[in-house]
């Protein structure tokens, strides 16, 4: 009697302790097949030579050679048959583009949303219907539009300097080639790399595209910080700027340090952005880890190179959200 | 060190009349409360004083200063907010130095002056912390120090113990009257909890629907309330009002509200001549009503037939929930009194003390 009770109690459990597995198997199932089977296969292909002719065999493919890190060399060493290729500078430029990005859209969100917040400000909601639009455009759509802004003959940017450029006298067009120029304007400023104008027309561009989201985030911190501390400081003695820099900027930090790491991998891997503004060019002067290994692929279908290149990236990114996800718990919320 | 005076300020949000032409003069060194129902303007009138909200019309003057175009920070004031308002992310240290800081005063005197008000306050060995690691009370004592390195001319007090539990809200209450005493500093103080305001003010302004009720010490309101409103407010459990009519009987003048009469002694009779036969309302607090079994001695005391409808026992004493007609009413009588659920008894009225207010005008007749 007792020992069939016990027999029942542990079949109990073991039912208990087996269902929440059950209940993740059908996530894993497809993750399996749309995620880790494609990581897998991805680093497996990283370590051989992969092209075009082993795409009908796979693996199993007669030619295919393993040739171990040849390719992670390859890549750090400069030996990929691609001209002017140097993975040290790629890699440099697209950490830069993407902290130059998050220092400008952060305290650019921030400033907009403290100036939207202004108590007594009219139509505060249309404002804040208007500039959520460039969160919800694809970038692909907001790079051709501004890839064609700043044309060279017709784009407005142009136009528009030419206007301004009259108003002081001058009377040739204004004809600056935004895309297309090579010699970089401040040539000291990366080192590693020729910042090229195509960097300074696409973080013009990729303003437009972040802003809004770091001032939805701003917004929202901005409304969770009480009211009577600004009263208690001004009772202090702080000025308005003194309650921006020792209140309100702390009190956004918890809130805002997830959004610029949020927006620095969001622009670090902006592919289509990049791909659809420029390609990368002039000279690969503007391109960043994600758009060059897809280059490898698609033009000289060195998969097994591009396959090492993800996974550069995957370290890279890896590092980032370890690096991130340290200062974020560090930062969590004050009360 | 200052006086503060209010001249007929008025505040108003739209159509709304929040502060309804106040006219306060607080003393030097006094500790006034302002207090009043909820919404009845007195945070909005201590707001004003502070700078945090514009009048509409008026003056306020701290010392001898109109203050009324003078900023917050200006007007050397400190205030302790009912949410504390602490700096979340500054160390109870730096939250107590942040106003010193910001006027530049030397690193050393703030050192001196954050230390000394830890100890009068008994945080010193919390300085490091960040608010959230404190108690409501240890915040509290924060938002107290934070008032007092300061140093200024008068403090505000805005509901600082609603959020505290009962036990901790009487301990902060005699802290804060010894502070006074210690500080000798103007200190203007906004609660709706009576009792605070009896315990701690030296004057007491009552308001109501923005419009100043009574100024008075705690006992000359308690004893003469001008009015219904301030004999309500104050006192707890509150006054008992009967509504009735005065009557000429032969000599006697009564006090007659349809389901009993008292006689009102005729030492105090003679302001009341002029109401007779007009409707008034008749006041009369529950400690002044006993069990006719445990009457004081020397009271003038006319008995009134009653039906016990509820006992709370409080050790101390007894309420009593009496009935008689259409009247309930409370009496605060001696523990021994025997009286019982339901049972058919006679009370005692002082009628030494006894209130009596127009019922037109609600003021008391005197």
């Amino acid at each position: 009697m007792a020992t069939a009770k016990m027999k029942f109690r542990r079949g109990m459990d073991f039912r208990r302790a087996i269902l929440p597995y059950l209940y993740l198997v059908p996530a894993f199932a497809v993750m399996s097949v749309i995620t880790f089977y494609p990581l897998i296969y991805q680093v497996i292909i990283s370590f051989t030579d992969f092209q075009t002719k082993d795409l009908r065999f796979g693996l199993a493919s007669p030619e295919l050679n393993f040739i171990g890190f040849k390719n992670y060399t390859d890549i750090l060493t400069g030996g990929l048959p691609v001209q002017n290729f140097n993975f040290t500078r790629v890699l440099v430029y697209n950490f830069w583009w993407a902290i130059t990005n998050v220092m400008v859209h952060v305290p650019a969100g921030v400033l907009i949303a403290v100036l939207l917040n202004t108590p007594g400000l009219w139509f505060k909601k249309v404002y804040r219907a208007i500039y959520i639009l460039p969160v919800v455009i694809p970038p692909l759509v907001v790079a051709v539009v501004w890839q064609n802004i700043f044309h060279e003959t017709n784009g407005a940017m142009n136009q528009f300097l030419t206007t301004v450029s009259q108003w002081f006298g001058a009377t040739d067009p204004v004809r600056i080639r935004w895309l297309t120029e090579y010699t970089p304007p401040i040539p000291w400023l990366l080192p590693t790399g020729p910042l090229t104008l195509a960097y300074y027309a696409m973080m013009i561009a990729n303003f437009w595209l972040g802003w809004p989201f770091m001032t939805v985030v701003a917004t929202g911190a901005l409304q969770s910080i009480p009211k009577d501390l600004y009263e208690a400081a001004s009772i202090d003695g702080a000025s308005g700027p003194q309650q921006f820099w020792n209140i309100t900027v702390p009190l956004l930090r918890p809130a805002m340090i997830p959004a610029a790491v949020y927006g620095f991998i969001t622009s670090f891997n902006l592919f289509a952005f990049v791909f659809f503004m420029t390609n990368g060019g002039p000279a690969r002067s503007t391109e960043i880890l994600v758009t060059f290994a897809y280059d490898l692929v698609r033009n000289l279908r060195l998969y097994g190179a591009a396959a090492a290149f993800s996974v550069f990236i995957f370290i890279v990114a890896l590092i980032v959200f370890l690096v991130t996800n340290k200062i974020t718990r560090a930062t969590e919320s004050y009360t | 060190m200052a006086s503060v005076t209010f001249r007929n300020v008025y505040k108003r949000f739209g159509d709304v009349i929040a502060v309804n032409n106040l006219n306060i003069a607080v003393d030097d060194k006094e500790f006034l409360v302002l207090v009043g129902p909820s919404g009845c303007g007195k945070t909005t009138a201590l707001r004003c004083l502070a700078g945090l909200e514009e009048i509409s019309d008026g003056e306020i003057l701290i010392g001898d200063r109109v203050v009324n175009d003078v900023a917050p920070k200006d007007r050397d004031i400190a205030m302790v907010f009912q949410s504390y308002a602490l700096y979340p992310h500054l160390s109870v240290y730096d939250n107590m130095a942040f106003g010193l800081k910001l006027r530049k005063v030397p690193k050393d005197e703030i050192k001196r002056r954050v230390n000394e008000a830890a100890d009068i306050l008994g945080i010193r060995d919390l300085l490091d912390r960040k608010p959230r690691q404190l108690s409501g009370g240890q915040r509290q004592r924060v938002a107290v120090g934070r008032a007092i390195v300061r140093e200024p001319k008068v403090f505000l007090f805005d509901e600082p113990l609603s959020n505290l539990d009962a036990k901790l809200r009487v301990a902060m209450r005699a802290e804060i009257s010894k502070l006074h005493q210690r500080l000798k500093t103007t200190f203007i103080y906004v609660t709706h909890d009576q009792i605070e305001a009896m315990t701690m003010a030296t004057r007491i302004a009552v308001i109501n629907k923005g419009v100043l009720q009574q100024l008075d010490t705690p006992q000359n309101l308690y004893d003469r309330p001008n009015n219904l409103f301030v004999a309500g407010f104050i006192g707890s459990p509150a006054m008992n009002f009967f509504p009735g009519r005065l009557r000429k009987d032969g000599d006697k003048l009564l006090v007659d509200t349809g389901d009993f009469s008292v006689a009102i002694p005729a030492k105090y009779a003679k302001p009341y001549e002029s109401h007779v036969g007009k409707e008034i309302i008749f006041g009369i607090r529950p400690e002044n009503i006993h069990d006719s079994e445990f009457i004081p001695p020397n009271v003038d005391v006319e008995k009134v037939a009653v039906k016990v409808d509820v006992t709370e026992l409080m050790g101390n004493e007894i309420f009593l929930y009496l009935v008689s007609g259409k009247n309930t009413f409370v009496a605060r009588v001696d523990p021994r009194s025997k009286l019982r659920l339901g049972q058919q008894a006679q009370v005692a009225f002082d009628m030494d003390s006894i209130h009596i207010f127009d019922a037109a005008t609600e003021e008391a007749i005197r």
